[in-house]
């Protein structure tokens, strides 16, 4: 039932989002003619940074300016360059609250008191009330829902949100986010996996730190499909008419089937994005596909709805464990994407110290550890894979088979290996017009 | 003075009215017009251009939804219709005593989340549900059989969603009819066939023309039920705006798309009054 109300309050929002949008569609008006004076001056921002092959990371801290930050350290300090903001400046002492925007199933919950554990302990550590909303459920949608106050300058009422990469550049790129002094951020410093660090859509991590990340690939049941599933194209196999699903995220389907005729996205010229529409029209409009899913895809498959469709690897190792344990996933042959979603501080944020604390409190062994064993998905932190085989081994120690066996599982399936990393591939930063472009091409995908 | 003042009164009783659709009618409407016809992007802002051409290329890119969505809210209106007004005629001249419980359990499901119970139709249609899954477990489907994802579900979904605002304004039309008037009909040598055609539904046309207006108008505009029953190729005009708006960012578009819509929605009506008769509604 759980997906139930998910989609409801998915829905709710969604309709609360199409309300701001019209907000912001009057604020337009009104506000006539002349663009706002934050867009433009977003234009001065380092947008179009270039994509820096991942693994490659450098861990820089050094991004970070110390004016106007008294704490901040030698370590930090170091060489910012002319053309960085300077960094959100928290208020000198903690305000006592924060408020964390986050997607829906992505903290741990306590299923008899309904509490959150790891905040529990943050708030015992720190005294500061966290107040955790879980009001993400596409990032196009939350985008829409926070853009009109983004836009006029107003707060948008949160503290941190956790949109994707590619939404985090989108942000970078309107100003819409404040760069990070890395100098309060020490556990993050200390603990960050390289391959979380320095990415594509933020390099030197300037605006956000990573929350958790997974990997775009396929899901199926093998008892509906009939056969293992290893390559993209089987999403387009006639026998799977009507059974097989793909994502409504335009940048998520297009991107895997731009891998799937061999070209890399950051790569991809229009040419091949015409290509991978081409590819999907035909099919979709055959019916082949039964539609394109937002995080209701879960329910599909779990149910059986759907034989194969494109998967987040968390949610699958979800199914796999709780709901339908047929069910698996698999990095097609041609490639999958890496998605990491992200903490940000969105402008006129009102309790940026707290944020801070809240934002490095998650690259400790105690909040991460518990935190992946619960969602499944894959950690940006340090030990935490070898922290859950040891809890794995303390379970078994106690008797809990089952946990011992479970969380042996999540560590294989959530964490991927230096083979599957090999075949896993970042997205394209677009340009406004490439994103309308590309846009454009997926609705005639997507709209029948 | 006096008879001044009087005269002002009616008028301001229209105040407080005027004014909420002054604030959240026409000004947003104004708006609106005024975003369709600017260009521009989040990132630049958008500039007023008086792009008129905006028209006619949303026409042109939305026409297979839009038309969808018009024959879909016909169909679902024909069907309501049907399925409602042997409902209202019942519960109207039959009722009896149990005339209020039957009118509270047409308006129940309203009791309950429009999502919710469009969610409801999920589970139970889903392809190995109750429903589904029984009928292909006994072999009268075929395993791959589904409904879900098929203009069938939205159909569906839509009439189930929007048959209570046909059964009410039915309800009331037939309500005031007396039914003397029937047996007045019989007993000038009418059969009980020639009564309804030449009394009842004559009568009763009010509530038809209100039934269908209240379903037609929000149907054309639904997005939730093919959001949720349907699949790509049920996708209707609300779901083109809704993209356009959330998912695109595309202001202007969407905003211009809004007007197709409530374009095509006042002249399908002002035909519909034409032919039904515009003198129905003042009965």
């Amino acid at each position: 039932m759980h997906n139930l109300s998910n989609d409801y309050a998915h829905t709710l929002k969604r309709l609360a989002a199409i309300g701001s949008a019209l907000v912001f569609v009057v604020g337009c008006g009104i506000a006539g003619q002349s663009p706002s004076p934050r867009a433009s001056s977003a234009a001065s921002q380092p947008a179009q940074a270039t994509s820096t092959p991942r693994g490659s990371a450098s861990a820089t801290g050094s991004a970070a300016t110390a004016t106007g930050t008294p704490v901040a350290t030698a370590s930090a300090a170091a060489t910012a360059s002319p053309t960085d903001p300077p960094p959100a400046t928290p208020q000198p002492t903690l305000a006592g609250e924060v408020v964390f925007g986050n997607w829906p199933l992505y903290i741990d919950i306590d299923e008899e008191t309904g509490e959150y554990p790891t905040l529990e302990a943050f708030t015992e550590q720190t005294g500061i009330q966290v107040s955790y909303q879980e009001d993400i459920g596409d990032n196009s949608d939350f985008f829409g829902r926070i853009q009109p106050d983004l836009a006029a300058g107003n707060p948008t009422g949160y503290d941190i949100i956790a949109p994707s990469d590619w939404m985090i550049a989108r942000l970078i790129r309107l100003g819409y986010v404040q760069p990070l002094d890395k100098s309060l951020l020490p556990n993050f410093e200390a603990n960050a996996q390289d391959l979380f660090l320095d990415p594509w859509y933020d390099p030197g991590n300037t605006y956000s730190i990573p929350w958790q990340g997974g990997i775009v690939g396929i899901g199926y049941n093998p008892t509906l499909t009939g056969r293992e599933i290893t390559s993209f194209d089987d999403l387009l196999d006639p026998e799977f008419a009507g059974r097989a699903g793909l994502f409504s995220e335009m940048i998520d389907t297009m991107s895997m089937t731009i891998l799937s005729l061999g070209v890399k996205p950051e790569d991809a010229t229009m040419a091949d994005v015409q290509a991978a529409h081409d590819k999907l029209l035909g099919p979709a409009q055959a019916g082949q596909f039964r539609d394109f899913y937002d995080n209701s895809y879960v329910d599909a498959l779990a149910t059986g709805d759907l034989a194969i469709t494109m998967a987040w690897s968390g949610d699958v190792t979800n199914i796999e464990l709780y709901e339908n344990p047929d069910v698996k996933f698999v990095i097609p042959d041609t490639g999958g994407l890496l998605f990491v979603d992200n903490m940000v501080i969105p402008n006129g944020a009102e309790h940026v110290a707290d944020a801070y604390k809240l934002m490095d409190y998650w690259y400790t062994l105690e909040a991460a550890a518990p935190l992946s064993e619960y969602i499944g998905y894959y950690s940006p932190v340090k030990g935490v894979r070898e922290q859950i085989l040891l809890d794995a081994q303390t379970a078994r120690d106690e008797g809990d088979e089952e946990w011992a066996t479970q969380l042996e599982r999540l560590a294989q399936d959530s964490f991927p290996d230096e083979d599957a990393l090999d075949n896993v591939f970042n997205y394209k930063i677009l340009s406004e017009e490439e994103e309308r472009q590309w846009n454009d091409l997926f609705s005639e995908v997507v709209s029948g | 003075m006096r008879r001044r003042l009087r005269g002002l009164v009616p008028y301001l009783f229209l105040v407080p009215g005027g004014l909420w659709l002054i604030a959240f009618f026409v000004v947003p409407m104004l708006v609106m017009a005024s975003v369709s016809l600017q260009e521009g992007s989040l990132g630049t802002g958008y500039r007023m251009t008086w792009n008129f051409g905006i028209y006619p290329e949303v026409i042109a890119d939305a026409w297979t939804q839009l038309s969808r969505s018009i024959v879909y809210a016909l169909i679902v209106t024909i069907a309501t219709l049907l399925i409602g007004f042997p409902m209202a005629y019942t519960i109207a001249f039959r009722g009896g005593r149990f005339k209020n419980i039957l009118l509270l359990l047409v308006i129940l499901p309203f009791f309950t989340a429009f999502i919710i119970r469009t969610l409801s139709w999920k589970l139970i249609l889903a392809d190995n549900g109750f429903v589904l899954g029984t009928l292909k477990d006994l072999g009268l489907l075929a395993p791959t059989t589904h409904v879900l994802a098929s203009p069938l579900a939205v159909i569906g979904g839509l009439t189930y969603n929007f048959l209570p605002f046909m059964v009410l304004p039915l309800y009331v039309a037939l309500e005031k009819i007396d039914p003397h008037l029937m047996e007045a009909a019989t007993d000038l040598y009418a059969s009980r066939r020639h009564a309804f055609l030449r009394v009842t539904l004559p009568l009763a046309m009010p509530g038809v023309f209100a039934g269908s207006l209240l379903v037609f108008i929000p149907t054309v505009g639904d997005f939730i039920n093919a959001d949720i029953l349907g699949s790509r190729d049920t996708t209707m005009i609300g779901n083109v705006i809704q993209r356009l708006f959330l998912a695109t960012n595309a202001y202007p578009e969407a905003s211009a798309l809004g007007f197709v819509l409530m374009a095509a929605v006042l002249v399908l009506v002002a035909i519909y009054a034409r032919v039904v008769g515009a003198r129905e509604l003042t009965v």
